[in-house]
């Protein structure tokens, strides 16, 4: 694409780092901003600027968080010693959003996958194992894609969890069947966190 | 009886087809025409909206008419009692779409099985004299269109044989392991493993019998044919080997045991098959093999599969080729597509059995 000056195509190539956006919206999301006022753009690039230099990771549940503990973890009204382990922080909005759900969270990272070259040591694993420790947590939801990354995961941290009195469970298979956590409407995402099963049947079914 | 029975096929932009439609009418569909007219491709058609890809595991994009061109196939069926329109459009970036009743599948894996279908070509011999995978593969494509859940277990096992070969590799790399994480590998290797290994003990109980019985049907008299089921699951259970062979596999960075070293053992007079086979013993068991393969999906599926018979006139000598087509085109009801580069001998072996046929000349 020929641009007529380098400042715009500057703009246009960081837009289309994206994901889901290519040079074309990208080019048209640049002119739109043309148009604005210098200051209303000023505004908008701060934002985004402070939101990725302020932003903290909650020390405890590893969410996203404006102070070192989110807003989930500082609610006395929820209950502390059951925690949701999920994959990402979108998985934590998706689950918020059925207001069913009045625990608090850890947020992996991601899932075991060695092809990937995710191993624990990648993963809030040890963190989460240090904290029901120390919490002395009753009850772990996994909420984890039901895929075989997602159950390495579940029977990896089984394992790390054997010598601790903490009752592990997992969202039940409702979801669609490799289907991502995050796309599940809220229906059965509440219905599945309801129904859910403890880890040892999960793992026959 | 019920069958599964196609009615008709429009392909477009596949291999040597630009945009063609046929219709049959018939059970029996011969199909005739010179090398190189499309008589394959015809039949992997109709293979591909039964199993969503080719017989000859060949990738999408080669079968495209004009490099990134993409391709369409569609056909109506009748699968015992049910209808369907089947479509698979290969779209130009290579991005595959698969319908039933314009329902598109979010697993292929799904389809198979709900239109069962054989087929018998030229390089099939493979099976035979070719090495352990082309008998797993054959193994498993018969048992995944009877059950469903040994599709999704052999699925996951690959994954999962992936991962732990991954892990194994960069422990080697680091000069350490996680004892935890590769046990929770073998927990789940093992939980699916033993399950596949118990679905081939009872699959091969079932069907060996039966092709030993075709083979005699077709050889016409009694040869001491054997087939035998070797796995090392038969000696210990599946946890058990990994844990034997777990300093080996650190050391080789990869998984030595397990039902993906399977194998179909086929003896003659005691002897390996494959070395002391003749050429004709050699095609008369790839045709029992794949007659057993009919049988048994009939008997657990409650109707007829289709049967795609690819040059077979190459193969058999005019008694034992009558004897086929009487077993296939009369004894059975099912629908049956055959293809011959000669267009009169073709219709000569269908008019001696008595067949009620269609010819297609391409
Ligand atoms: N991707 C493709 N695009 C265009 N043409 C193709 C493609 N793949 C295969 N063909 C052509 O399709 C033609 C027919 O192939 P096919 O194997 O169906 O013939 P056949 O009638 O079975 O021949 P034979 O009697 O030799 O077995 C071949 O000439 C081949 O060049
Ligand atoms: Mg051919
Ligand atoms: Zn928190």
């Amino acid at each position: 694409m020929q641009l007529p000056s380098v400042l715009l195509e500057n703009a246009v190539n960081e837009f289309a780092k994206l994901p889901g956006i290519g040079k074309k919206t990208a080019l048209r999301l640049v002119l739109h901003l043309l148009k604005q006022d210098t200051g209303n753009v000023q505004l908008f690039s701060e934002t985004i600027a402070k939101m990725r230099q302020e932003i903290k990771f909650c020390q405890r549940c590893c969410n996203i968080s404006d102070g070192d503990i989110c807003a989930i973890c500082a609610n006395s009204f929820r209950h502390q010693k059951t925690i949701c382990v999920v994959e990402n922080i979108r998985d934590v909005i998706a689950i918020e959003s059925t207001q069913q759900f009045n625990g608090t969270y850890h947020v992996l990272g991601g899932l075991i996958s060695p092809l990937d070259g995710i191993g624990p040591d990648q993963l809030n694993i040890e963190s989460l194992v240090n904290r029901i420790q120390k919490e002395e947590t009753e009850e772990i939801i996994f909420a984890l894609n039901p895929n075989i990354q997602g159950d390495t995961t579940i029977y990896y941290i089984q394992k790390k969890l054997q010598p601790l009195n903490c009752t592990a469970t997992t969202i039940a298979r409702g979801i669609s069947f490799g289907g991502e956590l995050e796309y599940a409407d809220e229906m059965t995402l509440a219905r599945s966190l309801a129904n859910r099963l403890p880890v040892q049947q999960y793992v026959k079914g | 009886m019920p069958v599964l029975r196609f009615s008709n096929l429009h392909i477009i932009q596949f291999r040597n087809y630009q945009d063609q439609q046929f219709n049959f009418d018939k059970r029996i569909i011969g199909i005739c025409g010179p090398n190189g007219t499309g008589k394959t491709n015809l039949l992997d058609a109709l293979y591909y909206l039964c199993f969503t890809k080719s017989y000859f595991s060949r990738p999408d994009g080669l079968s495209m008419k004009e490099p990134a061109g993409g391709f369409r196939i569609s056909g109506e069926a009748i699968a015992g009692e049910k209808k369907g329109e089947l479509t698979c459009i290969v779209r130009e970036n290579g991005r595959k779409e698969f319908s039933e009743n314009n329902e598109p599948y979010k697993k292929f894996s799904a389809h198979i099985g709900k239109y069962p279908c054989v087929m018998i070509a030229p390089d099939d011999v493979q099976l035979i004299t070719g090495g352990s995978e082309e008998r797993r593969n054959f193994i498993d494509t018969i048992i995944s269109q009877v059950n469903k859940d040994y599709l999704q277990d052999l699925i996951d096992y690959n994954k999962v044989l992936l991962q732990r070969n991954s892990f194994l590799k960069s422990a080697s790399e680091n000069q350490h392991f996680d004892e935890a994480l590769l046990s929770t590998f073998d927990k789940q290797l093992a939980e699916k493993g033993q399950y596949i290994f118990s679905a081939r003990v009872k699959f091969l109980d079932e069907y060996i019998p039966v092709v030993k019985e075709q083979y005699q049907l077709i050889a016409g008299k009694e040869e001491a044919i054997a087939l035998k089921y070797d796995s090392q699951l038969l000696n210990a259970p599946f946890t058990e080997l990994l844990i034997q062979n777990r300093s080996r596999d650190l050391y080789l960075q990869r998984t030595g045991a397990g039902i993906h070293k399977d194998d179909a053992e086929i003896l003659l007079d005691q002897q390996p098959f494959k070395s002391v086979a003749s050429q004709g013993q050699r095609k008369t068991l790839l045709f029992a093999l794949k007659l057993a393969e009919y049988f048994f999906i009939k008997s657990h599926k409650g109707f007829s599969p289709l049967l795609l018979l690819d040059d077979v006139f190459e193969k058999l000598d005019a008694e034992r080729m009558e004897n086929l087509l009487t077993q296939v085109c009369v004894k059975e009801d099912g629908q049956v597509f055959i293809t011959d580069t000669h267009q009169q001998r073709l219709a000569l072996q269908l008019s001696n059995i008595n067949a009620d046929y269609q010819l297609i000349t391409l």
